[in-house]
């Protein structure tokens, strides 16, 4: 009994350890298109299946952005990325949630979060992220998931059965460190898809019209962010060439040294659709900014007001940063606040929220008067505001108090 | 999220299994009454149906093959079934857009609210003190409010019904898990699952005026005769049910 415990974690330490990375080379162009994908087999049949009801769910919720000039764009990208005739295998989802992620169903089904939207500088960096989610779809990874996770928990299960015959502490001894083994692999498993996803991904975008490069920027950002936003907390800058037990992902640094090796020489003189992303995004960022701002990760936040503004500052830009400072609310924060909601009003005086943040600003910071006339003006700009009653309460000199 | 699957999948492989009473419970909003064959037009929201095997770990493994043959069996005999209680069944009518948005809404609320029934008043361990109240004094009060009437079709009918159904039917290797298990160590480990719940909502108030839930059921809802005794078992003691309990009611 021990030793064929011993055997069986032995097996799976030797299967782990194969599964490392291999040499990285420039990443090959995408295998030709084979026609759509239907499921094949009991277990990929009712994966498919499960997702199709989801997605009747997911088409109805209320956390889907349904804008048809959005939705258009990040459909566009997908396609200059993989292809016209893969993309129509897929359906988007713009989800209204203020995390750096997407993802794609065995179906076909894409989620795309606004944090990601907020995240991305220009195409070819959207392209990267979508070509990658794409690849998940296309080599059916969350199948070989669920059958990997299926075969983990079913040889743990008779190994604890076992164990628990024999009711040793070295059978108990043999099962933790098969246990640890087993979940190991299973993580490393789900990593090494990240990997082969990541390979997929550029090798798409390298065949793309797009900037390869980009790719790795995306995880330079991450790691820039990651490290404000520790900072802000005073916590140490987190380590981004650790792989942790139970990682999911590759480390962010792993990620970035491998896109870029894995992006074509060649396609660094590509354009990166800086212009058109930033046009299609412009109406949007002020509210996915003002999701991110109540994630109250200060420095995170911060850092990605800073880097949208490297571009020039605008006037929603210095709003968000005014509400982020305010949202603080330290004395010297509303200080800070009240001069970043100046430049906002100085750059657009028709931003009612501008005036808004300015006038409850100064009231807390003691300056009544300038408060209650920038309060003034906000109901002026916009009479019907939902708080406009609990306004008025504060700035009573206009004549419409109650 | 994912760990979390695994690590449930894996202790489901130790667990014990729970004693087979305590699993079904039905309740009824005090003074409601549906007489049979009172010709009431029930509205039937688009059953949850979930059906798979359970794997030797206990993951589920949806089957979509047995989970098409399952909807289409359970319509049928859920049909006949309200039409010897002298019911009129509708199948509520597929939407798009807005009104669908609006189903999907009260959907969420419906699954939010039985979920609670279930888990803080109906059975015993995690109950909210003030279910525990509830329970005593006969009280059975929960609602989705009276914006249900403005769902699609609620117009022309008079109940909804909300059914759920999740069925893991235990493999070959759960099984043997199973027997080695309880001859061996003698650890009972629970095969297969087969859980669901049903409720009937007034379509003008949004009060929740009937549920069921049942923990383990019987009936194989891959075959025609099976789906007949499973929506039996789901509508155990449905209003106006023409076999009374033997034993009175408990709350």
């Amino acid at each position: 009994m021990r030793r064929a415990v011993t055997f069986v974690v032995g097996l799976c330490l030797a299967s782990a350890s194969l599964a490392a990375p291999g040499g990285v080379k420039v990443a090959p162009p995408p295998p030709p298109y084979v026609g759509a994908y239907q499921p094949r087999g009991v277990d990929e049949i009712g994966l498919w299946k499960e997702n199709d009801e989801d997605e009747r769910v997911l088409a109805t919720s209320p956390m889907v952005i349904r804008d048809e000039a959005l939705n258009t764009y990040v459909k566009g990208v997908l396609c200059s990325a993989v292809g016209d005739d893969r993309c129509k295998s897929t359906r988007i989802y713009i989800l209204r949630t203020p995390v750096f992620n997407a993802n794609m169903s065995p179906n076909g089904t894409m989620r795309v979060f606004t944090g990601l939207l907020l995240r991305m500088h220009n195409e070819a960096e959207l392209a990267e992220v979508l070509a990658h989610e794409f690849g998940h779809f296309e080599l059916r990874h969350t199948l070989a998931r669920f059958k990997a996770q299926r075969s983990a928990t079913d040889l743990l299960s008779w190994a604890a059965v076992f164990a628990a015959m024999s009711n040793s502490y070295s059978a108990r001894s043999n099962f933790d460190s098969l246990q640890l083994s087993v979940y190991g692999r299973l993580y490393r498993f789900n990593r090494d898809e990240e990997r082969q996803a990541d390979v997929f991904g550029i090798g798409f975008l390298n065949a793309s019209k797009l900037r390869p490069q980009a790719a790795a920027n995306v995880w330079r950002n991450s790691m820039a962010e990651a490290t404000a936003s520790a900072s802000a907390r005073g916590l140490p800058r987190p380590k981004f060439d650790q792989i942790a037990f139970f990682a999911t992902h590759p480390p962010d640094a792993e990620r970035e040294m491998t896109l870029s090796a894995l992006a074509l020489p060649e396609g660094r003189t590509r354009e990166d659709g800086t212009d058109r992303y930033q046009r299609a995004m412009a109406t949007w960022l002020p509210l996915f900014l003002d999701d991110q701002i109540k994630l109250n990760d200060f420095g995170g936040s911060d850092f990605l007001i800073n880097a949208l503004a490297e571009g020039g500052w605008t006037a929603s830009l210095w709003l968000a940063r005014g509400d982020l400072y305010r949202a603080r609310g330290n004395p010297r924060d509303l200080v800070n606040a009240a001069e970043f909601y100046t430049n906002a009003v100085g750059l657009n005086p028709g931003l009612a929220e501008a005036h808004r943040g300015l006038g409850l600003s100064l009231l807390k910071t003691g300056r009544q008067s300038d408060g209650q006339a920038e309060l003034a003006r906000y109901l002026q700009l916009k009479p019907d505001a939902s708080d406009a009653a609990m306004i008025r309460m504060l700035a009573p000199s206009n004549g419409n108090d109650r | 999220m994912k760990f979390y699957r695994i690590v449930v999948a894996a202790s489901l492989a130790v667990m014990v299994t729970c004693p087979a009473h305590g699993q079904e419970r039905t309740a009824v909003k005090a003074g409601f009454e549906l007489p049979p064959n009172s010709g009431k037009t029930i509205l039937v929201f688009r059953p949850t149906v979930r059906v798979g095997a359970q794997s030797t770990g206990g993951m589920f493994e949806p089957n979509g093959d047995w989970t098409d043959e399952a909807r289409k069996y359970i319509e049928i005999a859920l049909a006949a079934r309200q039409n010897g209680l002298g019911n009129r069944v509708v199948m509520a009518p597929e939407v798009y857009g807005a009104d669908a948005q609006l189903v999907a809404e009260y959907s969420a609320l419906f699954a939010a609210v039985s979920q609670s029934v279930i888990n803080y008043q109906f059975f015993v361990g995690n109950r909210l003190p003030t279910k525990k109240r509830d329970n005593k004094a006969n009280i059975f009060d929960w609602s989705l409010g009276s914006g249900v009437s403005a769902l699609p079709g609620a117009k022309d009918a008079d109940y909804a019904l909300f059914i759920y159904n999740k069925d893991a039917y235990g493999s070959t290797g759960r099984k043997l898990l199973q027997i080695v298990a309880l001859l061996g160590p003698g650890i009972a480990i629970k095969s297969g699952e087969h859980a669901g719940y049903a409720a009937l909502v007034d379509l003008k108030t949004g009060d929740v005026l009937w549920l069921n839930a049942d923990a383990s059921m019987g009936g194989d809802v891959r075959t025609a005769d099976g789906a007949i005794k499973r929506v039996g078992q789901l509508l155990e003691d449905f209003p106006g049910s023409a076999r009374p309990k033997v034993a009175p009611t408990q709350p």
